[in-house]
């Protein structure tokens, strides 16, 4: 039986990771930050709206597909949020 | 033109940066009351999450790591220099308490990947049965309650993973956070704060580890910038 962790070398999982820390955690500045996936705007307004992080992360983890359907599911997400003026 | 800011830290000096920043813009310091914070200039709006992004953002919080263990921003965090500094200054006393928690410390990260196994047959096959005699009420019940059972047995099983991981490390770990997941493949994910001088210590523990729990997968990093303790909510 394989396992999902088979699925990714090393590099890929080291890239994973980092995008897992770097994304979901760490000092926030509320309100400042603003980021975007695949071109599509992220707008962070505070600590507690957070659409990138180690939930996304996860989902990697768990299968290829699964990411892509993700990030899919965030770039919807993302069109409905209302840009900042 | 705004400050994209990677992290900040009470001991940091310009030499310890050893890499361009995101966009391949210089790093420089921009001192508050003795707080350095490690910024760049950014021009744009937002910053994009793609591999070059992020791996600027972690080498230059790394290159400071290599030297002394700061306090780093999250990805993406863009400001002006007025607001960095507002910050810096109204968050003063908190961000020192949290510069000597992670003082001479770094992040381990410790992620356990299982495959909650399904109920037996034998269940199954009683259920098929039970279905067979019972009405669509009583089938949905039946199932719900499986279904409750299954889950409760995963978080029962995540949290024995939990006690066991914090029990093999306990003795070389400052502070641990820890989540329970018991519904995907994902178990559990840890960080650890370890003492420097702790680390190889550390290592052969959750090694040591692996070789006990053969039906685990871990994937474990770091040592990294102490991201996931870096709270100053509390």
């Amino acid at each position: 039986m394989t396992d999902i962790l088979d699925d990714f070398d090393e590099n890929e999982l080291s890239l994973l990771e980092t995008f897992d820390h770097v994304l979901s955690r760490g000092l926030v500045i509320s309100g400042q930050i603003t980021i975007s996936v695949a071109g599509v705007d992220l707008i962070y307004l505070g600590l507690n709206v957070l659409l990138s992080s180690v939930e996304t992360i996860k989902e990697i983890l768990l299968s290829r597909e699964e990411a892509h359907a993700e990030i899919s599911a965030i770039g919807s997400a993302a069109n409905q949020l209302q840009k900042p003026e | 033109m705004s400050l994209y800011a990677y992290c900040l830290g009470d001991d940091i000096k310009l030499e310890m940066i050893g890499s361009s920043g995101v966009a391949e813009a210089p790093v420089y310091l921009i001192d508050t009351r003795g707080l350095a914070a490690v910024v760049s200039d950014f021009d744009g709006a937002m910053v994009p999450v793609n591999r070059g992004a992020v791996l600027s953002h972690e080498r230059v919080v790394a290159s400071i790591l290599a030297a002394t263990t700061p306090l780093p921003f999250r990805f993406g965090t863009l400001v002006s220099q007025e607001k960095l500094e507002s910050y810096v200054e109204s968050n003063f006393e908190k961000l020192l308490l949290q510069l000597n928690r992670v003082r001479g410390s770094v992040e381990m990260s410790v992620k356990i990947i299982w495959r909650p196994e399904k109920k037996d047959d034998e269940g199954a096959e009683r259920s098929r049965v039970v279905s067979a005699e019972t009405g669509p009420g009583s089938r949905f019940l039946m199932a719900k309650r499986r279904e409750l059972e299954e889950s409760e047995s995963l978080k029962e099983h995540g949290e024995e993973i939990a006690s066991w991981l914090a029990s093999i490390v306990e003795c070389c770990v400052r502070e641990s956070v820890v989540q329970v997941r018991p519904g995907g493949s994902l178990a559990l994910s840890a960080a650890h704060l370890v003492e420097r001088h702790r680390l190889e210590e550390y290592r052969h523990r959750v090694s040591a580890g692996l070789a006990e729990r053969i039906a685990l997968r871990f994937l474990t990093s770091g040592p990294w910038p102490p991201y996931s303790f870096c709270d100053l909510s509390g």
